[in-house]
């Protein structure tokens, strides 16, 4: 029957078939663009639409509605769009990332980088392989600093007291600072800035004081990296600071001093040091450190014989040291050692190395240790003939600029009608005892120039005046490095927010006609570049190059003058002695929030601290005999096999006793962690936590230490009480397990001597389970060589066929154990280049961090607990350790026991010898993670990209999406992954690929596209090309030329947890200690050595090994050190 | 109790799972049709805010695909032209076309114009352009004639089977690195026993690889 087809009234019929559902599509066919598409659709159906019956009408109406086209233009698939630029950008390929050189400052030194820009969005840091002294790398806050720029908490605006200020109200006011104080010369003007580099600041700051003379220039920066100059201007009677090149030094003394991370050129001295410890083959030499230090830092863990001393006490031991090396300084030092207490022979034997290496070694004192130690160092320097060779020593331009405490007292004075603040954050980091906040209230005009709105934006917003910044990766600067050398900073992106730089601000308020900081830097450049060379060109090099040639700083002679110390020196105090009532404090940097200026950097707060492990936090460090009297020494649990751990941990978890500290009257609860390794007491605080003005990532993390220092003892305090309540609080520990108990994971060996690398480089494979048991590779797989094992995996002794691995290239890694020295910039390298989110304190607790990268920290000390499951043994934490680091990836195993785990085949072994991982597949069983014996499958439990961390748990009731500014500083190159996805290390396969793309594309175009194989050293990994030391070595196994199939020839190389027939492709070099056989305390074989002899031979121990006696339970004496380091 | 099922009630188990068999077949049919790339995607055809002919600029004009697509040799997209590229000659042709006038505002205003994208790929799956035409893979391969198109129709399935059968037999798609970019040129196999063996010699020489392992496109 024909019906019409306007709207008829439903009848009978049609109700049966739905009248809803009927109606709703008459009222779309009635739609223009329904008929539309009708007619574009189904041209022939269209026509049949006037007059169509009901059946034909359903047919055609339920064959468009399958096919989503009932109105909905969208349901077939989801439009998406291609947005081209309007007018092309010159230089910029969509699709391939360009690389400018810039700089990362921090206080008086700099780290040149090339940054990788996406488009204009710089996306990953990497170091400036032109700079030589770096080498390419960079050090963990170059590669977090990344972040900052795309944080969503960071100044967007200029502020006011709540209300937004445009740029024209900010240049405004500058201007009007200049005028109201040109008349007077600046009085009431008072500037507090943060220390720079910046040969641009340094001329505008000359500027700035010129025109008004009469304001206050002061510098404040709470942490010291580098030595004030007072003790080598004493010295050597010029201002000149010291530049250690370890690669040159045989050995090394370090008193306090942490100069492979905490020093502001620790890249460098890093790079000098490993160069100079690296084992490529039998004879290389090996230099040795020793090192004093009251707490445990990582260049502690990398020496070869440490004594734990009181910081108050070096000055003590330097004295001693000296008078040892030179007698005839006895009459004026011996009353500054009375009362040390050292094990009998450390100082001889160690001086009398140095004496043995006159030339060749160095000393090296602690930038917080007072200036009496500081000359003591440059005089041993100068008199063991270090100077040229080990040390050299640069003249330092004085910059007269005033200290906090000279400020303050000028505050206090009301002198001060305006106050600018560039940078830093006084309000939280000043000394406590100037009540900073207070103080900057007192001020009538504050103009607060920082990135972020901190504490010191807050203290007072309605007259503040925030001026926001720009970051480094948005601004036009110089700085210089290290060793004096100029370095560009180059904007990648216009600035975000429309933040200005910090010269801009010096310019406007000094009045200068040019403010523009690109024209502020060509002028210094070209100035500097010297005459004959056009403008143009030295600015263009300069920023092509990434470092002005030739600007380094050259080295001066110096002569030492004895006898300045008579003025130098305070008269000698007694020695302290420190009790639980009567605790040493130090203040220390974190190693990882530096000041607390990276408070809101979520992957700095989530890398844990490299030696406590702890991450999101800080505690109060205090050592295994403090913890004893204070009564929270952790106890053993039944089911404890070895060791007892460093806390007690619940479920993963460390619930820390809080304890409350107490020193010059002031008091903070915190959270006291157990830190085998400290001077017994010696406590460390790490500054940076606790901020309270701050963004989403900083807000309640760790506790602020800043309340308890004063000016007086920044650095090191006395007088500390602790005491231990009963409350507990958790702390995000990411490695429980401290011992190896006696496992041969890390494998080490003495340089020289019975059993030493020396006598057997390959010792690795000396001990193990693979050194008694047939070779997993069998007696076929033995007589292959490497680059034949790669492709033809033998089947050794295996029931199951191997897979044939047929590319181009096989990719391994070797990773050096000798030269980590656990800095972690490849941790966070990583983190940035592969999209590896935060998860945050809470589920951190649950042992679900995401990185790729970790770092292991083991110690040992010689013990083991022998008495297992249930027997009494031995539950101590070792006082004197040795310690080891071991970076722990993906290893790639050519067998891997993950992928044959996957019910979704989502992990497979690529031609190349890669372990991949395809996200889509993944189903989240987990199973490849139970199934990994290195446990480094990481799986995202949560949407951690696109929720946010506070609301996990909601689930899909949370917010959705990450803000935009987020997104930006994702690598476009590689996936971001999902909730239920499990992720690996990939050898950074995104850098395989485009490697290999890039080398084919232009050996095709240069006509020879047969050569296929990427030259070696082309692709890098992330962690290989940021890490200092060159621990990791990446590449090409099928070449026996490439630098890691020659590390791979190493006689210590070798396969962690090798027994298992996993055949990992990364491999690793074992760890060699240059012990002296003459020191107190020496031992044949290193503690991790000890420990798996006994475990594992233990008939064949006894008092037989060294001479030392490791079993016997000595009752320190109250205030006595321990015995020497083993 | 006795009689409560009629007797042909002892053929309903069995008409249920054969009808249930027949449900489920015609479900997966239904969907292993209708619902797989070859279905879906092939015939997609969107309006673009620019009817730009390939058909008229490549065949009348005679622009060779770099003139626009400048960088597919280079890198792993291959760029939508920018407005300058088009204005290269309609500021001179056509300059006040209505049709034309997204493309002006576009240049004006530096804005993009919001063309189609008819190629998707999913986020997770990295193609890189620059390695397949410089390697003997023509555009015609994935993109389908393009110089005959008078609106961009997406021709081939482009899933992940699609790229696997390629990659399994290359030699079967090349062509002479000197054809890549002409559309209208015959694969090397299809040239004859002489072509075959050109294939094969190409293989040979140039050491392709296709990676036929999950990292060769999931990063």
């Amino acid at each position: 029957m024909k019906r019409k087809f306007d709207h008829p009234a439903p009848t009978e019929q049609e109700q049966l078939t739905g009248p809803k559902y009927w109606r709703s599509l008459d009222e779309l066919s009635a739609t223009p663009g329904f008929q539309a598409q009708l007619a574009r659709e189904f041209p022939d159906g269209a026509a049949e639409l006037d007059g169509v019956d009901r059946r034909n009408f359903m047919k055609i109406m339920a064959a468009s509605f399958a096919l989503g086209g009932a109105g909905l233009a969208g349901c077939r698939r989801p439009e998406k769009f291609i947005l081209p630029y309007g007018k092309s950008v010159e230089g910029v390929i969509p699709g391939l990332p360009s690389y400018y050189a810039t700089a990362m400052p921090l206080r008086k030194t700099a780290i040149p980088l090339l940054a990788e820009t996406h488009q204009g969005r710089p996306t990953k840091l990497e170091g400036n392989p032109t700079y030589k002294p770096h080498g390419g790398a960079a050090s963990l806050h170059a590669q977090a600093s990344i972040l900052e720029l795309y944080d969503p908490d960071r100044a967007t605006a200029h502020t006011k007291g709540g209300q937004q200020l445009t740029a024209d109200a900010v240049n405004q006011l500058l201007v009007s600072i200049n005028r109201n104080y040109s008349g007077n010369g600046g009085a009431g003007l008072a500037f507090l800035a943060d220390e720079s580099s910046s040969p641009t600041r340094q001329r505008l700051v000359a500027a700035l004081r010129k025109r008004f003379p009469q304001a206050t220039w002061s510098e404040y920066e709470p942490i010291v990296d580098e030595a004030p100059v007072t003790a080598a201007q004493a010295a050597f009677g010029a201002a000149v600071r010291p530049i250690y090149h370890f690669a040159k030094a045989k050995r090394i003394v370090s008193i306090d001093a942490d100069f492979l991370h905490s020093a502001a050129g620790s890249l460098y001295y890093a790079r000098g040091f490993a160069n100079g410890r690296r084992l490529a083959k039998k004879d290389d030499p090996m230099n040795r450190l020793y090192m004093a230090e009251s707490g445990l830092s990582l260049t502690g863990s990398m020496a070869d014989h440490r004594l734990r001393l009181a910081s108050s006490h070096m000055l003590a031991f330097a004295a001693q040291l000296s008078i040892q090396l030179f007698p005839e300084v006895g009459n004026e030092l011996s009353a500054y050692r009375q009362g040390l207490q050292l094990p009998p022979k450390w100082i001889e034997e160690c001086a009398a190395d140095l004496a043995q290496h006159r030339g060749a070694c160095v000393v090296v004192a602690g930038a917080h240790l007072p200036v009496e130690v500081q000359f003591l160092a440059h005089a041993l320097n100068a008199s063991l003939g270090n100077v040229g060779t080990t040390v050299t020593y640069v003249a330092v331009e004085p910059t007269n600029a005033a200290p906090i405490t000279q400020l303050a007292a000028s505050i206090k004075s009301g002198s001060v009608r305006t106050l600018v603040v560039l940078g830093g954050n006084p309000a939280f980091n000043a000394p406590a005892d100037l009540d900073w906040a207070g103080l900057q209230k007192s001020v009538g005009e504050v103009v607060r120039f920082g990135y972020y709105a901190d504490e010191t934006s807050a203290v007072n917003p309605a007259a503040t005046t925030h001026i926001a910044a720009a970051h480094y990766l948005e601004s036009w600067g110089d700085a210089r490095t290290v060793d004096g050398t100029i370095v560009p900073i180059q904007p990648m992106i216009q600035p975000l927010f429309g933040g200005l730089t910090q010269n801009e601000v010096i310019a406007r308020i000094a009045g200068e006609t040019e403010v523009d900081s690109y024209a502020l830097v060509t002028a210094t450049i070209t100035a500097l570049a010297g005459p004959g060379a056009s403008a143009q060109n030295a600015m263009a090099r300069f920023l092509h190059d990434g470092v002005l040639e030739g600007s380094a700083q050259r080295a001066v002679a110096v002569r030492l003058n004895l006898a300045a110390a008579r003025q130098l020196f305070s008269p000698a105090q007694p020695l302290a002695t420190f009790s639980k009532d009567n605790l040493e404090v130090r203040f220390q940097a974190d190693y990882k929030m530096d000041d607390g200026r990276f408070a809101n950097n979520g992957w700095l707060q989530e890398c844990p601290d490299p030696i406590s492990k702890i991450s999101w936090d800080n505690a109060i460090f205090i050592s295994p005999t403090l913890a004893k009297e204070l009564g929270v020494y952790p106890k053993g649990s039944l089911i404890q096999v070895a060791r007892v751990e460093a806390a007690s941990f619940q479920q993963g978890m460390e619930m820390a006793f809080i304890g409350e500290l107490t020193v010059n009257g002031k008091t903070v609860r915190a959270p006291l962690h157990i830190q085998p390794g400290l001077a017994n007491y010696t406590i460390i605080l790490p500054l940076g936590y606790g901020r309270t003005v701050v963004g989403h990532v900083g807000k309640g993390a760790g506790h602020n230490f800043y309340p308890l220092r004063t000016s007086a003892n920044p650095h090191v305090a006395t007088g500390g009480k602790l005491v231990a309540t009963q409350e507990k609080y958790r702390l995000a520990n990411t490695q429980e397990h401290w011992s190896m108990e006696g496992r041969d994971i890390v494998r080490e060996a003495n340089y020289e001597g019975a059993n030493s690398y020396q006598e057997n480089p390959g010792f690795v494979k000396t001990f193990g389970m693979e050194s008694h048991t047939p070779s997993n590779l069998g007696v076929v797989g033995e007589k292959m060589t490497p680059q034949q094992r790669a492709t033809e995996i033998p089947r050794g002794n295996s029931l199951y066929s191997t897979p044939k691995f047929d590319g181009m290239h096989q990719w391994g890694m070797s990773i050096d154990m000798n030269t980590c020295i656990a800095c972690q910039a490849c941790v966070v390298a990583c983190q940035a280049e592969n999209n590896i989110p935060i998860v945050g304190k809470d589920q951190v607790l649950r042992g679900r961090e995401m990185h790729w990268i970790r770092i292991d920290r083991y110690y040992s000390d010689g013990n083991l607990d022998a008495g297992a499951f249930g027997g009494e043994g031995n539950k101590a934490l070792p006082d004197d350790l040795d310690v080891s680091f071991q970076p722990m990836t993906c290893v790639h195993c050519e067998l891997a026991p993950c992928e044959t785990v996957c019910p979704v085949n989502a992990t497979v072994h690529d031609e190349e010898g890669l372990n991949t991982m395809a996200y889509n597949r993944c189903i989240g069983t987990r199973y490849c993670a139970n199934n990994c014996p290195y446990k480094v499958r990481r799986f995202n439990f949560f949407d951690y990209n696109q929720r946010s961390l506070d609301s996990l748990y909601m689930g899909q009731l949370a917010d959705f999406g990450m803000p935009e500014l987020v997104s930006l500083g994702k690598n476009p190159e590689v996936t971001v992954r999902m909730r239920g996805v499990m992720e690996k290390c990939t050898y950074c396969v995104q850098r395989i690929q485009n490697g290999k793309i890039q080398h084919k594309v232009k050996m095709a175009q240069l006509g020879s596209p047969g050569d296929v194989v990427v030259p070696d050293g082309t692709i890098k990994t992330a962690c290989q090309q940021t890490c200092p030391v060159d621990a990791i070595v990446f590449g090409n196994i099928l070449d026996k030329d490439s630098a890691v199939s020659k590390a791979k020839a190493r006689e210590q190389e070798y396969e962690v947890l090798g027994y298992l027939n996993v055949r990992p492709r990364t491999t690793y070099a074992g760890r060699v200690r240059n012990r002296n056989p003459r020191m107190p305390g020496y031992t044949a074989l290193p503690a991790s050595r000890i420990e798996y002899q006994k475990k594992n031979e233990p008939q064949g121990q006894g008092h037989g090994h060294g001479g030392h006696d490791t079993h016997g339970k000595t009752a320190p004496a109250a205030g006595a050190e321990k015995k020497g380091a083993h | 109790m006795s009689k409560l099922f009629p007797k042909s009630a002892n053929k309903l188990p069995l008409q249920i799972i054969i009808y249930l068999g027949l449900l489920a077949g015609i479900a997966t049919a239904g969907v292993t049709y209708y619902m797989t790339p070859k279905y879906s995607r092939v015939g997609y055809a969107p309006v673009q805010p620019v009817p730009f002919s390939h058909a008229q600029h490549v065949q009348e004009v005679g622009l060779d695909c770099r003139y626009c697509h400048s960088n597919v040799e280079k890198s792993g997209h291959s760029n939508v032209p920018s407005a300058q590229t088009c204005m290269n000659c309609h500021s001179i042709i056509k300059v006040d076309s209505p049709l034309l006038a997204p493309v002006r505002e576009s240049y004006e205003k530096n804005t993009p114009v919001p063309w189609v994208w008819i190629h998707q790929t999913p986020d997770y799956a990295y193609f890189n352009h620059a390695i397949h035409v410089n390697r003997g893979v023509s555009c015609v391969e994935c993109h389908g004639k393009v110089n005959e198109m008078d609106t961009v129709k997406h021709t081939q399935p482009l899933s992940m089977g699609f790229c696997i059968e390629c990659h399994r037999n290359p030699e079967q798609r090349l062509r002479d690195p000197k054809d890549v970019f002409n559309l209208d040129s015959k694969r090397l196999v299809d040239q004859g026993p002489e072509g075959v063996k050109l294939a094969d010699k190409f293989m040979h020489d140039w050491k392709l690889m296709p990676p036929q392992s999950c990292s060769g496109c999931h990063r």
